[in-house]
């Protein structure tokens, strides 16, 4: 079966995606407790940004430079959301299912605006620079972005369990993470560490848009499909865990690409959701419990 | 959980509300909305109604003529329907500028059917039951057009389509026609020429599930078969696929002689010959029209795309028509008119409901027949014919993409071989 080594390079390509995206996700989920459905455009916007940059106003500078700017901005504009939606509803006692409605909400209004910025074709972000080169590992064609992909997934599963392991930082988030409330009776300052939650994660959401732009393109409405898998991933793994929705990611991936190696490509998105029904019947709380 | 529950309870208890006051709110609740809704639905159709009697009972009249337009406004393929819109809008300004319909000027109300069945309906919906028209030009997406027939029959209404291609329109219904050719020819000519031309045997597909593309499949599929080629394996994907590495993998393996694009909009396309690039698998290609009509597709993938294949109904760069039509496009809009091969069908879609506005009248039925009598009618894509079964007659012609530009297919033997094709 000379197709196996492509498959399995396709499985880790979308398994590292799905992960990136679950692990922003997840680490807002966990410190906050409610379904941040805008965390799929903030990626999106992060890749738009570095399109207007480098695409759009065309500002001759070096290309991972624009990617900090885009991956720092995704950032911002996370914390921002939670400054001005998130954190006011919160003081005033809002149940989960109002975040996640407002979320719904900011995810609309922000991705229409992209849409009417840049409107709402399919661009992509590639430049001669990158994403031109190729390896070949037992017989399967793997591109340079893919390659970055897979790194940054790794790196940035790395850091976080460093920081939630060994930082003062991590350990506030820990203990948010169990009680809010005891957390700010003992003197942590809940609000900030909560809006530093938000930027980390929606920045690593940003640099999953901007990854995904250079690997198969951009477009206003690609912060769905991004945010759906990022849930199913989350979901699979556990939600709230940070090693959990991490391996949920490659589970998804290696289940959606072999999945159709013997039917036809129209069922993987089925595929997806049938192993989502699987987890949660069997396994609701997913392979790693928090 | 329980909180909110606890909570309720007390209330219902401490306020002594019994079910049945509950029930009188409900009902009083209920009678306000289904007078507000009476009011707003009732009032609506009331002005429309009123419109087209007198358009229909006396058609030398100053009254405005409604015109529907359904088209895909927003999302990938509304880089059709946005040229689509403009260009009837240029069409219909042309026509009030010169006096309209017997003093009676045209004016377009613009639905977005988004290419798809769902909207679809809900345009014709709109158009027909709110807005009274008895013209629909539309729907461009073949979508569009399977979704809006029966509303348009049940309101005896035209549908006039100048873009959609699937041959499960042809003979659909009695309002159903169009000047843009079924793809049954387009999916011919390419099975022709993949076979007898190129002799490839064995042609695998990726295919976008939607009516049009499917159209081409069975089109492809259905001449390509009884030629002697093999059956062709198909990978179909749903739109919002973006992830196609897999798909082609598996259509990788199976060692093609070529393999076939099939999508819905350029944006797909796009994707899948990146996502090709990227897996180092350099086939030969065919792709549909929505592809090769691309310009901008077709030259930023010009090596990928080198000598694939396609078959376009094409455009007469000679046809003063047509030369008339995009340099007005060009004058009004600032750019050169994008998708000509729809362009020039759009343009004279707008001109021939025209010709049977005048020689009808505003009237459904009567305009849905005079539209099958359209002989040799000259516009900016030729002589248009519409036989009985509402297609346009006539069709597509073999191209051949070339350093990131599509043009005709010159037969490798005879040299001037190309006109016999049509």
């Amino acid at each position: 079966m000379d197709i196996v080594p492509q498959l399995i390079a396709n499985s880790i390509i979308a398994g590292a995606t799905y992960a990136l995206i679950t692990l922003g996700f997840n680490l807002i989920y966990g410190t906050t407790k409610f379904f941040n459905l805008a965390h799929g455009v903030v990626a999106a916007a992060g890749a738009y940004a570095v399109f207007a940059l480098t695409k759009v106003f065309s500002i001759p500078i070096n290309i991972i430079f624009a990617c900090a700017i885009g991956i720092v901005f995704a950032g911002f504009l996370g914390w921002a959301l939670d400054r001005m939606i998130f954190m006011p509803l919160r003081k005033r006692k809002a149940s989960n299912m109002v975040l996640m409605v407002a979320s719904l909400g900011a995810f609309t209004a922000i991705q229409a605006s992209i849409a009417l910025f840049f409107t709402s074709q399919f661009q992509t972000l590639e430049t001669d620079i990158m994403g031109s080169r190729a390896y070949e590992i037992f017989g399967a064609v793997i591109t340079q972005t893919q390659v970055i992909i897979i790194v940054c997934g790794l790196v940035v599963i790395t850091l976080l369990g460093l920081i939630a392991k060994y930082t003062l930082f991590g350990k506030a988030v820990s203990a948010i993470r169990d009680d809010e409330e005891v957390a700010r009776i003992v003197g942590i300052n809940t609000d900030r560490i909560i809006g530093k939650v938000f930027f980390i994660g929606s920045a690593i959401a940003g640099l999953t848009g901007i990854l995904i732009g250079f690997d198969t393109g951009i477009e206003p409405t690609m912060g769905m499909n991004l945010l759906l898998k990022g849930t199913i991933a989350a979901i699979i793994g556990g939600v709230g865990s940070l090693y959990g929705g991490f391996l949920g990611a490659f589970v998804l991936g290696f289940a959606e690409n072999f999945g159709i190696w013997k039917i036809s490509g129209e069922w993987k998105d089925a595929i997806a959701f049938v192993v989502l029904i699987v987890f949660l019947l069997l396994r609701p709380q997913g392979i790693v419990k928090k | 959980m329980s909180s909110i529950d606890d909570s309720l309870a007390v209330r219902i208890i401490k306020g002594h509300m019994n079910t049945t006051g509950r029930a009188i709110i409900w009902v009083v609740v209920l009678g306000i909305v289904a007078w507000a809704g009476y009011a707003l639905l009732g009032s609506q159709p009331a002005s429309p109604t009123g419109d087209t009697e007198t358009a229909t009972s006396t058609p030398i009249s100053a009254e405005p003529i409604k015109i529907g337009f359904m088209g895909p406004l927003s999302g990938d393929a509304a880089v059709y329907g946005e040229p689509f819109r403009n260009m009837v809008d240029l069409a219909i300004n042309e026509i009030n500028a010169a006096g309209g319909i017997n003093g009676a000027q045209l004016t377009p109300i613009y639905e977005d059917a988004k290419c798809n069945g769902k909207d679809g309906a809900n345009a014709a919906q709109k158009l027909i039951n709110a807005d009274g028209v008895k013209v629909i030009i539309g729907g461009f997406c073949s979508s569009e057009s399977l979704a809006a027939i029966p509303i348009a029959e049940a309101g005896q209404v035209v549908l006039f389509s100048p873009g959609s291609s699937s041959p499960d329109l042809t003979g659909k219904s009695r309002f159903y026609s169009r000047d843009y050719p079924s793809d049954a020819t387009q999916g011919k000519v390419l099975a022709d020429a993949a076979y007898n031309i190129k002799k490839w045997k064995n042609v695998v597909m990726i295919q976008e599930q939607s009516d049009y593309p499917l159209g081409i499949y069975n089109a492809f599929s259905s001449s390509f078969e009884p030629l002697g080629g093999k059956k062709v394996a198909k990978e179909e994907f749903p739109t919002t696929t973006t992830d196609f590495r897999s798909m082609l993998t598996k259509l990788k393996a199976m060692k093609p002689d070529a393999l076939f694009i099939n999508t819905q909009t350029p944006a797909n396309a796009e994707r899948i010959l990146k996502q090709l690039k990227d897996l180092k698998w350099m086939p030969r290609i065919i792709v549909n029209d929505a592809l090769s009509g691309d310009p901008k597709t077709v030259e930023t993938n010009k090596t990928v795309l080198e000598g694939a294949l396609a078959a376009e109904f094409g455009v007469d760069l000679n046809n003063a028509k047509f030369q008339s039509m995009t340099m007005a496009y060009k004058t009004k809009y600032g750019v050169d008119v994008p998708y000509q091969s729809y362009a020039q069908t759009e343009y004279d879609a707008v001109y021939i409901i025209r010709d049977a506005l005048l020689a009808v009248g505003n009237d459904g039925a009567k305009i849905t027949d005079w539209l099958k009598t359209v002989k040799d009618w000259d516009g900016a894509s030729g002589k248009v014919t519409i036989g009985a079964d509402g297609d346009r007659v006539g069709g597509h012609v073999l191209k051949i993409i070339k350093a990131g530009k599509t043009e005709l297919y010159a037969m490798p033997t005879a040299a001037p071989a190309t006109s016999t094709k049509q």
